[in-house]
């Protein structure tokens, strides 16, 4: 044990020097995270933690001695002794110079936030670099897709600046490969098998796109339903209440209203991903119809409220009822989805050992 | 007979290697355009997703969706075509559904036209003949030439004829010795990437050699996509076994069983010259296993692009060739140890790989002494526009540039001056001003912004307007960027609309400054060489040419 621990503090540990500090590391780190590590605030447009960096925005390039081109920080791995420059006035010219360039390709910078969870991100740089310089005018690039009347996801592309980060959550996070890149250089156009609708292509619409998007080209159109509604937004961190999983999200609202629901990039469970029911199906919480309180429907046909123990009571008489004329098999039971193991686990019990039957099955299966 | 199914199509390729590319041209072939159906059966067939399958169908410029497709002429407008008529010639055969391609590799033998699987030539719609491509002339400076020692021979394009004017001999000579001996003989011989990036070679070959993983793959770079450069293609169909055996030796240097050639889609002819190639040194034991009884196996694949100047650039190339979406990759990792299905793979161009047989039969120091001075080697240019004998011309490294204009080409036209020549075809930009003291080395050209790259140098005369030229070239780039980077593909487009009078409203001033710093930050962040340099065009073209940008900018305003 005593040599194990000689040879783990003997061991040297890997260092380089960013901007004149010797700082440590650790094997197959890039740069760009070694220096977010040391809260360099390098910026950065095409990149997502989760997904694998693509090095196409070049905004996160540093000065690396040695190297006669600057490097994109995101995509080169930090090796012992390097010695980078994150942020010198070339280094910040060229940044302004991509900011202003992407910023003329655009119909706007400035988009609701509504639309997404980075969708603030273009704005918050084109800002921090003083790039509305107007400079570099021409033709816009994307088109957007106005024929997709999807309930869902609004399809923007007059602000898309081809990041490509939607085509790789879709790919690398949500294994749905449901759009890709068409044509090339300026003509680049993000869309489904043939250019059709997402509804006819393998989007499950889960809003990883949507909620990835930098610029606002794609938006949350129920979310976007709110734009007008007075109120700042609030963000409530909870969990999703559809399933198991437990899915940590953000419910946006503004004053009283629920207006969205985005995921915790934070959350433990899901990272920042969510399904179509938790992104979008929130609807129904402050809908008028919704059940609020327990009620009975007497002989007159009309729902009466009560208190749980009467509502309990009458339910539990009326299955005796039933298994009394019918026989035991006349009882099927559905567990919810959003049951966790120990309710999935007390419904069955209940179903079997109350009625003696096998009728026991999940929504999911159902 | 009727056409095959596609089931029978998707069947007979699936199991073979790359598949992707000659499955579509199969399709291509037989439909004359990829129809919806065709995508969808690709893409369950081969494992690709649909949409995925789809955007890279839409990346090549020569896939058509619709008819007439395939069959519809495809007019070159490249620089050099563009001042012999290309474009006059686009607008005439307009009502046979012709759409214009860039520059498609003849600028020794305008104007090409492609038409199905046959490229024609010719100025003006009725004259329009197929015929072979133009044969070196003798090297008028008498010069010991390398790759063109014996491209002039009787049958040299046939086996028969190439083993009977010296060919395969190398490999012999090769085969009796170690792996390490060829690296040797190439890296002593000081013979480096003659596609533009002059990368060492044996260094290259060695770095596989040494790398883990398997099977290793030697590709040949034949994707002369560079406007301007036609060499690749003059090797390919008169030398096609100097391609082969270079390719064997670099097998047998790296231990690589396995082996492609990319090819461009504008050299129809040439894809069958190799294949009958291939054939034929399979057919003999030159190819495939136990290679001349010496227990060496290389299997050879052609695999025939679909249009993407960008798939001459080796990741982009590779991703081309796995079937993927054909983006360049990031480096590093390089191709040498993460090539071909992430096997370490050997990117070489034709030109260099036909050098080794000469090189390895002769010895690294007749090669060294080619070059003048202190230089190695030899250099096969590809001059165009403005000069009597435009053509292929084998050159030592340090021959000055007047030299070959004017006593090698016959100079510019009668009556006429030399105004501008391109370097690396349009990838170096302009070179203007006084061209006496330039000669063809990179130490050279490197003092005045530019640099020989794959050897392809337009001549422009006294009577050519170099903002359209610059317009012409940067639409090029424009058109070929593939998208990824922001610098380029945003860069490319903003600097083509400066050049053609899109921007009125902005001062001199601006427009220069607007100008130099989309270059400045192109050249500094493009991902890869395209991005990087396409501004040589217009930053040659302002320090050149003030004048006529002055003349541009008066225009507009």
């Amino acid at each position: 044990m005593i040599s194990d621990l000689d040879a783990q503090t003997t061991e040297k540990a890997l260092m380089l020097t960013l901007d004149g500090e010797k700082v440590s590391f650790e094997a197959g780190e890039t740069i760009y995270e070694v220096a977010e590590r040391h809260r360099r605030e390098i910026p950065t447009l095409c990149y997502d933690e989760r997904l694998e960096a693509f090095g196409a925005c070049r905004l996160c390039i540093v000065e690396v001695e040695g190297i006669r081109n600057p490097v994109a920080s995101c995509t080169t791995q930090a090796t012992e002794g390097m010695v980078i420059q994150t942020k010198t006035e070339a280094i910040e010219k060229h940044r302004k110079t991509l900011l202003e360039l992407v910023a003329s390709e655009n119909r706007d910078v400035d988009v609701n936030q509504l639309s997404g969870y980075a969708s603030q991100e273009l704005k918050i740089l084109v800002d921090r670099y003083d790039a509305r310089s107007g400079r570099f005018s021409g033709k816009k690039s994307g088109t957007s897709n106005t024929k997709d009347k999807n309930p869902f996801i609004l399809r923007d592309y007059d602000n898309c600046i081809s990041c490509y980060r939607c085509v790789r959550v879709c790919a690398e996070r949500e294994g749905d490969y449901a759009i890709n890149v068409m044509n090339r250089g300026f003509d680049t156009q993000i869309i489904t098998e043939f250019n059709n609708d997402l509804r006819d292509s393998e989007c499950t619409f889960c809003g990883q796109c949507v909620q990835t998007c930098p610029t606002g080209a794609l938006g949350d159109k129920k979310a976007l339903r709110d734009s007008d509604t007075e109120g700042e937004i609030e963000k409530t961190r909870t969990i999703c209440p559809y399933c198991g999983v437990g899915c940590s999200v953000d419910m946006l609202s503004k004053g009283d209203k629920i207006v969205g629901i985005q995921p915790a990039m934070d959350g433990p469970a899901n990272e920042g991903a969510l399904c179509i029911k938790g992104q979008f199906a929130f609807d129904f919480i402050q809908n008028a119809d919704r059940l609020k309180k327990p009620m009975i429907r007497r002989e007159d046909g009309e729902l009466h409220e009560c208190d749980w123990d009467e509502a309990l009571n009458f339910a539990a008489a009326g299955f005796a009822k039933v298994r009394d004329k019918f026989g035991r098999h006349s009882v099927y039971g559905i567990a919810s989805g959003r049951a966790p193991h120990e309710a999935a686990y007390t419904m069955q019990k209940y179903i079997r050992a109350t009625y003696g039957t096998n009728y026991i099955d999940n929504c999911s299966r159902a | 007979m009727p056409s095959e199914s596609n089931a029978a199509l998707i069947s007979r390729w699936k199991d073979e290697p790359a598949p992707l590319l000659p499955l579509l041209h199969d399709f291509h072939n037989r439909d004359g355009y990829l129809s919806e159906e065709t995508i969808r059966d690709v893409a369950e067939g081969l494992g690709i997703p649909l949409a995925e399958l789809f955007g890279t169908v839409t990346f090549y410029h020569h896939f058509s969706r619709e008819a007439p497709g395939k069959s519809a002429p495809r007019v070159c407008t490249g620089n050099i075509c563009c001042l012999h008529g290309g474009n006059e010639l686009l607008e005439s055969l307009k009502e046979d559904g012709a759409t214009p391609m860039p520059c498609a590799g003849r600028c020794d033998d305008m104007i090409p036209v492609i038409i199905d699987d046959k490229a024609f030539v010719g100025k003006t719609k009725d004259s329009l003949v197929h015929r072979a491509t133009p044969m070196p002339a003798e090297n008028p400076g008498g010069i010991t030439e390398c790759v063109f020692s014996q491209i002039r021979e009787e049958g040299r394009s046939t086996l028969d004829g190439y083993r009977a004017t010296g060919g395969y001999a190398a490999l012999e000579k090769a085969l009796k010795g170690t792996p390490g001996e060829v690296i040797e003989t190439v890296s002593e011989s000081k013979l480096a990437g003659r596609g533009g990036a002059g990368f060492p070679t044996g260094f290259k070959w060695k770095a596989v050699a040494d790398a883990p993983g398997d099977p290793k793959c030697i590709v040949c770079n034949a994707d002369e996509g560079e406007p301007g450069c036609f060499k690749d293609r003059t090797i390919m169909d008169h030398d096609p076994f100097a391609v082969i055996e270079g390719m064997t030796l670099a097998a047998f240097a790296t231990g690589a069983p396995l082996g492609f050639i990319y090819l461009r889609y504008e050299y129809p002819e040439t894809e069958a010259i190799l294949e009958n190639a291939i054939e034929d040194a399979r057919a003999n034991g030159l190819l495939g296993e136990n290679i001349l009884g010496s227990g060496l196996t290389f299997h050879l694949y052609v695999r025939r692009g679909a249009g993407a100047y960008i798939c001459g650039e080796e990741g982009s190339l590779l991703n081309s060739l796995e079937g993927k979406h054909p983006f360049p990759r990031n480096k590093p990792p390089f191709p040498v140890t993460h090539g071909f299905n992430d096997k370490p793979t050997a990117v070489n161009n034709v030109e260099t790989l036909a050098s080794v047989p000469h090189i390895v039969a002769n010895g690294a120091e007749w090669y060294q002494g080619l070059g003048l001075g202190d230089l190695a080697g030899t250099k096969v240019i590809s001059l165009s526009g403005d000069v009597q004998r435009p053509g292929n011309y084998e050159v030592p490294f340090g021959l000055p540039l007047n030299t070959l204009i004017h006593e090698w080409a016959g100079g510019p036209p009668e009556g006429r001056t030399v105004q501008a020549v391109t370097m690396a075809g349009l990838s170096g930009g302009f070179v203007g001003g006084d061209l006496s003291e330039i000669t063809l080395d990179d130490g050279c050209l490197k003092s005045r912004g530019s640099f020989l790259g794959a050897g392809g140098i337009m001549v422009f005369d006294d009577s050519r307007n170099m903002v359209e030229a610059a317009h012409n070239a940067m639409e090029f780039f424009a058109h070929e960027s593939c998208g990824k980077c922001f610098p380029c593909r945003i860069g490319t487009q903003r600097i083509t609309e400066r050049l053609n009078g899109a921007t009125p409203n902005l001062t001199h001033e601006e427009w220069l400054a607007e100008i130099d710093d989309i270059g400045s930050t192109m050249k500094s962040t493009s991902a890869c060489g395209l991005g990087m340099a396409a501004p040589h065009v217009t930053e040659s073209l302002v320090r050149y040419f003030p004048e006529q940008v002055e003349a541009h900018l008066s225009k507009e305003s």
